[in-house]
């Protein structure tokens, strides 16, 4: 049985190649994704290695005491040690040395230059700094000195070797430091090296000494201590000591551990990356079961009467399934093991590409085994799957069948396949409908779920609606192209299923990409939308995260600035929820932005006004709430609502805002400049103002902040898109197999239609409209349902600031030119193969 | 290409060979055939299987080269024509007829008849249609497809397709070989009529003694070449003469 598998694949590996080639890509996919990810996790080990290893036992801050889980992730690390608690680890037992850990936050800037800097970004561009202060122990600084001395005394600093020449210091060099309170010019003595190959990425690393670094960061404290333990001591039991010692909310790891513990979280991110990429496999393969199921039957079919002859001499039903299936297992196993090796290869050229622009931050590529089972298990289980309906259908052919003249299959009615197809659609939608708009756990389960039984409903309606759509495109077509136009449009409409299944594979990739555009064009109105509420000629941030706030009074007193309103962030605990919450100038912010407030924030009155989060828990304006901040707890009047999702769920006046938080936090400060005042000009000024001791303050106008965004969200549709590449060419492959195999079919009559006259060109120009008429078929209904889906998707997201959705008609008239051209290029193959048919042999061939 | 006023040739071939194969495994089907057919005439060609029957009408009909030699249709020397030439010349000047599959399945009896005028793009003869379809008696037919047709219907269809433009000559190819002796012979008599009443020329292959006795002229082949030559035959006659050929 299995020789006979094997044989009748060899005999006529045609038929199935394209077959294989889209297991094979899907596959790949898979594939690629496991090497690239398990090479990126033993590359960061590496480094984790490098940074951790050194020293024996690092003291930290708790991640699991730590509360601001919801706070922002971008904030400097709490200082918690003091020079007494590093003290206290110093005198447990085992402890040979301990030295506490400042990190200043600030940047290193290139030296000040005459010119005029008109560049928005200013210093604030490129990577960041990491500033410590020096222990002078290698073990613990992670770096060894090269050149000149360590930081002896305050005004000193030390850079890594590649830096200096990259921002154009030498040694003996005033070094430019930008912090939170200003610049301070430091004296460079000396370069290190970090680790064994300073593989900073770009970064600038600087030491400086603890008293200098004390003095920049504005706090005595430690964010960490560095232990070495002495000679033979057990690094894990003087950990365990040591924690006996430490303040709440601390603990001591071993170095190992620690190294231990980031892998483990990068590799549990990367586990992420590969679901993402297994997503996209899984569309891929999906659309590759398309086209197998389409393979099989038109195979079967053909081999009617081979079957029939089987049946005749003695071969059961069951075997002839075997049969099928096991060469569909011999396909699956060859097109997975290509798929392997594509997918390797995919890999190595993927990070060889970002090791060009992030530098080589890649392990060694080795091809892990769970690539291997994952790619053979769903190459296989996919192709089986697929296979199996056509096998169960060859299975029942009876043993007359060998005897009858042509292999026309029965002209099944359509019934039992559009009742099915519809019951799957409505449900499809009614899962959809319910994932979107009923308050689910978790939402995307019901809508991915809908989603899919939508497609196979759609898929199996389309058959139905290729009939008639077939018929009325026989007069255009005839029109257009004539007799060849005419016998296209026959063509598809004879076989409905087959034309429906492979215009089908082409709607899934087609709707994803609808989905995303109608989504993304939508955003794009949001993003419109959000910067006409802003009348402020420039927002205002600062490349540390807050605004210093004589950054913000410099700006104010710039000529032409009619006024500066800032806007702070905080987090506050209501009824034990912890909730972002906005702090806003409440005389001022309306003359720079319009929140979508009732009534306007003016009215705040020092009470709270509440965003849809709150509402949905119950909140109504009049109520009264109780909020818990880090340095007070206010009970206030709700006195009004934010109506739109997105911004922070609170949001207080100021003088409530520093009674809750104490001194809050500015994220950004908007600006508006008097009337006639030319904006350029006033950003220049500006600029020029902040120079001296704010550098990393940026201004940005909000119609570049508009068209950065608008960038980002094209960036997202591309990658998107890109991902859904492989969908894509799948189908068009699928296209192309449906016509190769259906012009095999045909060959008599093609040799017939050239017997009697018909060109070369004619036929060519036959199997090409029917190809694109196909392509564009699928195209149309992916892009229905996809635009369906997508405004589905944007209502009910409303409440995020979506006004309605924009429906992406410029992508969607590039998609439908595009699948035409796609038909045109699936045609190819198949209208060459039909077109050179021996007249002779095709007006011979049996059967 | 050389067209004289009223040509009294509808097809030649001159010193015609055709190999299949090279070296030792070479077959000659043709070999050194000379043949010239009347116009309005009903020329049936026999002979025993691998006789090169079936090779001689292929070749006359432009559906495949000769090695060596030439021929002719309507005065048009092809052997010299590149293949889209050729197939501009079989839609202009010749119609067919095969024993089975001669229509496209998913275009209607009428459709099927007319494909030859929309290939090329001209416009149907109505009269002429009507009355070719009226003597086939397919009137009821036309909008059937070939699965709904009987064999014989199938086949008088494919005659009527052959008919409709007017060619040159129409080639068949066993038009009968799949059906009833009752059909077969309404179908050869339909062609008769043709000949007769039209003047339209056909060349037939057939191994059927009772086909070929509808012919005005037979080719006996063997081997490749013309044995012998009967005109106004009768059925038994060719068998006779079949049957002296070792058939």
């Amino acid at each position: 049985m299995f020789r006979l598998a094997v044989k009748s694949v060899r005999h006529n590996p045609k038929r199935l190649i394209l077959t294989a080639i889209a297991v094979a890509l899907g596959v790949s996919l898979v594939a690629a994704s496991h090497t690239f990810t398990n090479a990126l996790s033993s590359g960061f080990s590496g480094l984790f290695s490098e940074i951790y290893a050194g020293t024996d036992i690092i003291v930290e801050e708790d991640p699991e005491a730590s509360d601001d889980a919801e706070g922002d992730p971008f904030a400097a690390v709490e200082a918690l040690f003091t020079a007494d608690d590093v003290a206290a680890i110093e005198a447990v037992d085992g402890v040979d040395v301990a030295v506490g850990g400042i990190q200043v936050a600030g940047s290193v800037l290139p030296p000040a230059t005459d010119e005029d800097s008109s560049d928005p970004f200013g210093g604030a561009g490129g990577p960041p700094s990491q500033l410590f202060n020096w222990a002078g122990i290698p073990e613990i600084d992670q770096s060894t000195l090269v050149d000149g001395r360590g930081p002896e005394a305050d005004g000193e600093i030390v850079l890594d070797i590649d830096s200096p020449e990259r921002l154009g210091y030498a040694l003996g060099d005033m070094v430019r430091v930008a912090t939170e309170s200003g610049v301070t010019e430091l004296e460079l003595v000396g370069t290190v090296q970090f680790g064994e190959s300073n593989s900073l990425q770009g970064a600038t690393l600087g030491y400086m000494a603890e008293s200098q670094a004390i003095e920049l960061a504005g706090s005595p404290d430690y964010q960490g201590v560095n232990v070495l333990v002495e000679e033979g001591a057990d690094a894990s039991a003087v950990a365990a000591d040591i924690q006996e010692v430490l303040p709440e909310g601390t603990r001591a790891i071993t170095g190992e551990d620690k190294v231990a513990e980031q892998t483990e979280a990068l590799d549990d991110v990367l586990g992420y990356v590969d679901i993402f990429a297994i997503t996209f496999a899984l569309i891929s393969l999906f659309v590759g079961a398309y086209i197998i199921v389409n393979t099989f039957r038109i195979i079967v079919t053909q081999r009617t009467r081979e079957f029939g002859l089987m049946r005749a001499i003695g071969v059961t039903g069951r075997q002839v399934r075997s049969m099928i299936l096991l060469e569909a297992l011999v396909v699956a196993v060859i097109a997975s093991t290509l798929g392997i090796i594509a997918g390797y290869l995919l890999a190595l050229a993927a990070s060889w590409l970002v090791s060009i622009f992030v530098g080589d931050i890649f392990g060694s590529m080795t091809l892990p085994l769970d690539a291997i089972l994952w790619a053979y298990g769903l190459g296989a289980l996919v192709t089986l799957v697929s296979a199996l309906l056509p096998a169960i259908h060859a299975s029942q052919i009876a043993p007359m069948e060998a005897l009858r003249e042509s292999a026309t299959s029965g002209k099944k009615p359509l019934t039992t396949r559009n009742i099915v197809g519809g019951a799957l659609a409505l449900l499809g939608a009614l899962l959809v409908g319910i994932g979107l708009y009923a308050d689910f756990e978790r939402p995307y389960i019901w809508v991915g779920a809908g989603a899919a039984m939508l497609v196979i409903g759609v898929t199996l309606l389309a058959a139905q609606v290729l009939v008639p759509m077939a018929y009325g495109l026989r007069t255009l077509l005839t029109r257009m192209f004539k007799v060849d136009g005419k016998l296209a449009a026959n063509n598809i409409r004879r076989e409905p299923r087959r034309s429906a299944n492979t215009a089908a594979a082409l709607m899934i990739g087609v709707m994803l990409l609808a989905l995303v555009a109608t989504f993304t064009e939508s955003l794009k109105t949001v993003v419109t939308a959000q910067f006409s509420q802003t009348s402020a000629d420039f927002f205002a941030f600062s490349g540390q995260g807050t605004m210093p706030p004589e950054a913000i009074d410099i700006m104010s007193e710039v000529e032409g600035v009619e006024l500066v309103t800032s806007i702070g962030v905080g987090s506050v605990v209501v009824d034990g929820v912890t909730r972002s919450l906005g702090v806003v100038e409440a005389d001022t912010i309306g003359e720079a932005f319009d929140y979508d407030a009732e009534p306007p924030l003016a009215e705040i009155d020092g009470g709270v006004y509440i965003a849809p989060p709150l509402k949905e828990a119950g909140v109504e304006v009049g109520d009264e709430l109780t909020l818990e901040g880090p340095e007070g707890t206010e009970t206030l009047e709700v006195t009004g609502e934010i109506l739109l999702d997105g911004d922070a769920n609170l949001m207080v006046d100021w003088p409530t805002g520093e009674s809750l938080l104490g001194d809050v936090e500015v994220f950004q400060s908007l600006i508006v400049l008097e009337d006639g005042v030319d904006t350029q000009e006033a950003q220049t000024a500006i600029q020029d103002a902040l120079a001296a001791d704010f550098p990393l303050v940026v201004l940005q106008q909000p119609s570049q902040l508009e068209q950065f965004a608008n960038q980002f969200i094209d960036l997202l549709l591309g990658v998107i898109s890109a991902l859904l590449a492989s969908a894509l060419v799948i189908a068009i492959l699928g296209v192309a197999n449906t016509l190769l195999l259906s012009v095999t079919e045909r060959t008599r009559e093609i040799g017939l239609l050239r017997a009697v006259g018909l060109k070369r060109s004619s036929v060519w120009r036959m199997i090409t409209v029917e190809s694109m008429v196909m392509a564009v078929f699928g195209t149309i209904l992916g892009m229905i349902l996809g635009v369906g889906l997508g405004v589905a998707l944007v209502l009910a997201l409303e409440d995020f600031g979506f006004d309605g959705a924009t429906v992406p008609w410029l992508w969607l008239g590039v998609y439908t030119v595009l699948a035409a051209i796609a038909g045109v290029l699936a045609a190819l193959w198949p209208a060459w193969r039909a077109s050179r048919l021996d007249i002779l042999k095709a007006i011979a061939t049996d059967g | 290409m050389t067209t004289t006023a009223a040509p009294a040739l509808a097809a030649t071939m001159r010193d015609g060979y055709k190999d299949y194969g090279h070296g030792e495994a070479a077959v000659r089907a043709l070999d050194g055939i000379n043949v010239d057919i009347a116009r309005s005439e009903f020329t049936a060609i026999m002979g025993p299987s691998g006789s090169g029957k079936s090779t001689l009408l292929h070749t006359l009909a432009g559906l495949d080269r000769l090695t060596a030699g030439s021929s002719t249709i309507a005065d048009t020397t092809i052997t010299s024509l590149s293949e889209a030439q050729i197939t501009e010349v079989r839609r202009k000047f010749i119609g067919f007829v095969f024993q089975s599959f001669n229509l496209i399945p998913s275009l209607s009896a009428k459709e099927n008849i007319t494909l030859p005028l929309d290939i090329s793009g001209a416009d149907v003869d109505q009269a002429w249609f009507d009355e070719i379809i009226g003597i086939l008696g397919l009137k009821d037919r036309l909008t059937h497809l070939p699965a709904e047709l009987s064999g014989g219907q199938q086949q008088r269809v494919a005659v009527a397709r052959a008919l409709v433009s007017r060619p040159e000559i129409i080639f068949a190819d066993e038009p009968s070989g799949n059906l009833d002796s009752r059909s077969g012979a309404e179908l050869l008599g339909f062609m008769r009529r043709a000949v007769k009443e039209f003047g339209q020329t056909i060349v037939m292959v057939t191994h059927d003694p009772t086909a070929a006795s509808y012919a005005d002229r037979i080719l006996f082949l063997e081997d490749g070449k013309i044995v012998d030559e009967m005109r106004e035959p009768t059925a038994d006659r060719v068998l006779d003469r079949m049957k002296q050929m070792g058939h």
